[in-house]
């Protein structure tokens, strides 16, 4: 552990969800030892645990609150601590353990921290030089501090859709118009929060390494999803524009977008950057006359002829699969690559050389054996930094925490567990009832399923 | 003003474009001294990006230009010459930290990789961010921001059910790419704090996207199921759904029961039974759909969302870039910053995502013109003599 950046750091999550669970894991990547704070009662569990699945072969099986696939790669590597935070003593167990840790997340409201008496002024007096993330929707000042937020609502509201958008052509011949704002899928914003709240915490770290002080990280992630299209609001406040959607094309590059390949639902994205860019792929589409063909021979002319070019990429494109056009385009350097599923992705030649999916060996009682989860975008040359495990079951860690981190007797222990404090088993659990993959297809919540998976993963090393 | 997180922290950053200058940018609203270094005359390509500043073409009035290099000294070094090379030698050693977006291969070539760039300084950390990342078979493939998208599997999951894939928004890929980038950075900091190390860090665009796919992966490799985009039909909740003034995001996931959603809507038929349940609402969609569509043409979308949050609902509204920079709750929290450029001019910049305790975002300087710290860093922080200098200048080095 030594090898690890994080290696002697403590950190208590008592986040929910997304983004700062996923924080959290990663600083267990890192090397951190990470308590999940959790519950019981599966009323104020995590949901991830209990709603999000997915399950192995969708079944949820007995034990369904260990075997939820999402939760799982939000949760890897953690501890879990079972805390009933409406008794009392589980509230001074939990001041007591930040005494003895470095880092505390959280993602309740105000009112709730404030309720529990585990807001920063609180713990701060147990603990000077505590960092302390508290992710809100909109953060703990200003009028809309009180206002609860998901991801999927919230991210227009932080003005991505201002930026994107499909183009409808009327088929008239005027301009294509991109009036109606879109989203990014797989609640974007979760994840620009997560990553605020890592370079938060690690610039924190150094801070106190240095200083001796403390922070408290007042993440609003609202506020964080505005920054990160910051050049955006910078032009209104230039130049007064509002908006600036133009579907898959782009301002200066032509042609630029997403084209048809062989197959359903498969497509191919493609971006000349230049001339000699358009030069290459005329070449590569064996089409010398368009490589001549005055009417694209600069970025002004083929800007202003999209439609035309986009109908001759696509009659090429689509009697091709998308790996062989990345492939053609590629070969004489034009950027292009294929829309990849998740399918594509975990058996992609490129992503499992660069092993993004790790391993992690799940306790026997799950029946989940060997999983892969998704890692890091980066790499370290002088760190150890991996998927340590899998997510914790459900109060594993009670004994460690309390017994040998700090040093409560078997009596005291014993004493939290008759008072319903910690535990083991959820309490008011229901197996949830497994939908069927071929009724999700019918529903639309899935596009299409493999009975083969298996083979077609093992098949891809 | 408290102290910076990082200050003392040095940082060079090479550029280019947006995803290296992004993660460096970061690295100076915590307080690191960051400068950045771009080719003589025509500088960084970022400064050619439009929209520019007034819609004026300008080497100095590229709007991400500004937004990604505030808080940054700015020098110019021809990075390809013998002598320029011997003066990278020279900042390098002075420095923490290199951070650069060159491709593999130019990287090499140049002399910017951690190899050769730790022989100038054993301790330095080298942030590297290309598209594909530093090994692998696509390590020298190109690729833009919809090109990186595509791959990550992030736009497929992206856009409408019935019709392509979209690009996102404003290239996020490069962003996100960036903010990774300045956590592995800071990771790898904390790290030669214990061991004195600097280190390689390697950074993909394309997994620093796919990391997102929390829910679609799994929903593979747990069970063979392929997660699509947003499907169309459907009640409509958590969609983006036409409202008088523009979209809103009506949702049911707040903590409130059925009854309380459907009484800010507004259509009394949402009330029925039928709908009062997630199965009902599921079998009846469609026309519970129709009654929403009703309900919110009623709604302009800031007061529908001011209605929700009282309610303890968690609406969205699709906000444009006009309605963020008058947005009361951003401007109560302090989050713009006024900045005075001294070719763009005196404008308002959005600040700093999280808020801290200790140390406020504080914007020491504006995007630095083009060469504008010469001086100031070969003749101060260097120590170049005032004969060097010159012959520098005048082979075009700088």
């Amino acid at each position: 552990m030594d090898d690890a950046p994080l290696a002697g750091i403590r950190v208590i999550d008592l986040s929910r969800v997304f983004a700062m669970p996923f924080a959290a894991s990663y600083l267990a990547d890192l090397g951190a030892e990470v308590i999940k704070v959790d519950t019981c009662d599966t009323r104020f569990m995590d949901t991830t645990r209990i709603l999000n699945g997915p399950y192995p072969d969708n079944d949820p099986g007995e034990l369904y609150w260990e075997r939820g696939g999402t939760f799982q790669t939000l949760n890897r590597g953690k501890r879990s601590l079972t805390l009933d935070l409406r008794s009392e003593a589980a509230i001074e167990v939990l001041k007591r353990l930040v005494r003895l840790s470095d880092v505390v997340m959280e993602n309740f409201t105000p009112r709730v921290m404030g309720r529990f008496g585990l807001d920063y002024a609180n713990l701060k007096a147990v603990k000077p030089d505590l960092i302390m993330v508290s992710n809100t929707g909109y953060g703990h000042s200003g009028p809309w501090s009180n206002f609860g937020a998901m991801a999927s609502a919230l991210e227009p509201t932080h003005g991505t859709g201002a930026f994107m958008g499909y183009l409808t052509d009327d088929g008239k011949g005027s301009q294509p118009r991109a009036d109606v704002p879109n989203k990014i899928g797989n609640s974007y914003s979760d994840f620009l929060a997560s990553l605020t709240a890592e370079l938060a915490v690690l610039a924190s770290l150094m801070h106190r390494s240095r200083t001796g002080k403390g922070m408290w990280i007042d993440l609003a992630m609202y506020q964080v999803g505005v920054s990160f299209v910051g050049e955006g609001v910078l032009d209104y406040a230039f130049n007064g524009r509002r908006t600036r959607r133009m579907g898959n094309r782009h301002e200066s590059m032509a042609p630029h977008g997403c084209y048809p390949c062989v197959g359903d639902d498969e497509w191919v994205a493609i971006a000349v950057r230049t001339d000699s860019d358009w030069a290459a792929m005329c070449q590569a589409m064996e089409n010398p006359s368009l490589a001549v063909d005055t009417r694209f021979a600069d970025a002004k002319s083929r800007l202003q002829r999209q439609r035309e070019l986009d109908a001759i990429v696509s009659a090429w494109t689509e009697t091709q699969d998308q790996y062989q056009v990345m492939e053609r385009l590629q070969g004489v350097g034009v950027p292009a690559g294929p829309v990849l599923n998740a399918r594509g992705l975990l058996t992609d030649p490129h992503i499992r050389e660069r092993r993004l999916f790790e391993p992690a060996d799940h306790p026997e009682v799950t029946g989940l054996g060997r999983r892969e989860y998704l890692g890091r975008g980066w790499k370290l040359s002088g760190s150890e930094v991996k998927v340590r495990g899998p997510a914790p079951m459900l109060g594993e860690g009670n004994e460690y925490v309390l017994g040998e981190i700090m040093g409560l007797d078997a009596a005291e222990i014993q004493a939290l567990t008759d008072e319903g404090a910690i535990g083991e088993q959820p309490i008011g659990a229901t197996t949830p009832g497994a939908v069927s993959l071929e009724r999700q297809v019918e529903l639309g919540w899935t596009v299409s399923y493999d009975p083969g998976f298996r083979q077609i993963l093992g098949g891809a090393g | 003003m408290p102290l910076g997180l990082l200050e003392g922290i040095r940082v060079l950053d090479l550029g280019p474009e947006i995803a290296a200058p992004f993660c460096s940018r970061l690295l100076a609203d915590y307080g690191a001294d960051v400068v950045k270094v771009e080719p003589p005359n025509v500088g960084d390509p970022a400064r050619h990006m439009g929209p520019f500043a007034g819609d004026e073409p300008h080497l100095e009035k590229s709007i991400p230009f500004l937004y990604l290099n505030t808080n940054k000294r700015g020098i110019t070094l021809d990075i390809g010459s013998d002598a320029g090379r011997e003066v990278l030698a020279d900042l390098v050693g002075s420095v923490d930290v290199v951070v650069q977006g060159f491709p593999p291969n130019e990287s090499e070539a140049l002399g910017l990789d951690f190899k050769t760039l730790s022989e100038a300084n054993p301790g330095v950390v080298v942030t590297s961010i290309t598209p594909f990342g530093l090994s692998g078979p696509y390590r020298d493939y190109s690729a833009t921001d919809i090109v990186t998208c595509a791959i990550s599997g992030l736009m497929y999951h992206s856009g409408d059910s019935n019709r392509e894939p979209l690009r996102n928004a404003l290239s996020q890929s490069l962003y996100v790419a960036g903010a990774n980038a300045a956590v592995a950075t800071v990771a790898a900091l904390f790290h030669r704090m214990a061991t004195g190390q600097g280190q390689q860090v390697d950074v993909s665009v394309v997994e620093c996207l796919a990391t997102h796919l929390v829910q679609a992966a799994p929903f593979y490799d747990y069970m063979g199921a392929i997660k699509g985009r947003r499907q169309v039909r459907g009640s409509g909740f958590e969609e983006l759904m036409p409202a008088r003034d523009g979209y809103v995001v009506p949702s049911i996931q707040g903590s409130q029961p059925w009854p309380v959603v459907a009484e800010l809507i507004g259509e009394e038929a949402l009330l029925e039974e039928r709908f009062g349940s997630g199965a009902g609402r599921l079998e009846f969609g469609e026309e519970l759909k129709a009654l929403l569509v009703e309900g919110l043409a009623q709604w302009d979308r800031k007061p529908l969302f001011q209605a929700s949050g009282e309610r303890r609902l968690v609406f969205g509204m699709a906000q444009d870039a006009g309605d963020l920079f008058d947005c009361p709750h951003l401007r109560e929290r302090g989050f713009f910053v006024e900045v005075d450029h001294p070719a763009a001019g005196k404008v308002e910049y959005p600040g700093m995502g999280p808020r801290l305790s200790e140390g406020s975002f504080d914007v020491r300087y504006p995007a630095p013109l083009l060469g504008q710290h010469n001086r100031e860093v070969y003749r101060e922080d260097l120590g170049y003599g005032v004969g060097l200098l010159a012959s520098l200048l005048g082979a075009e080095v700088i």
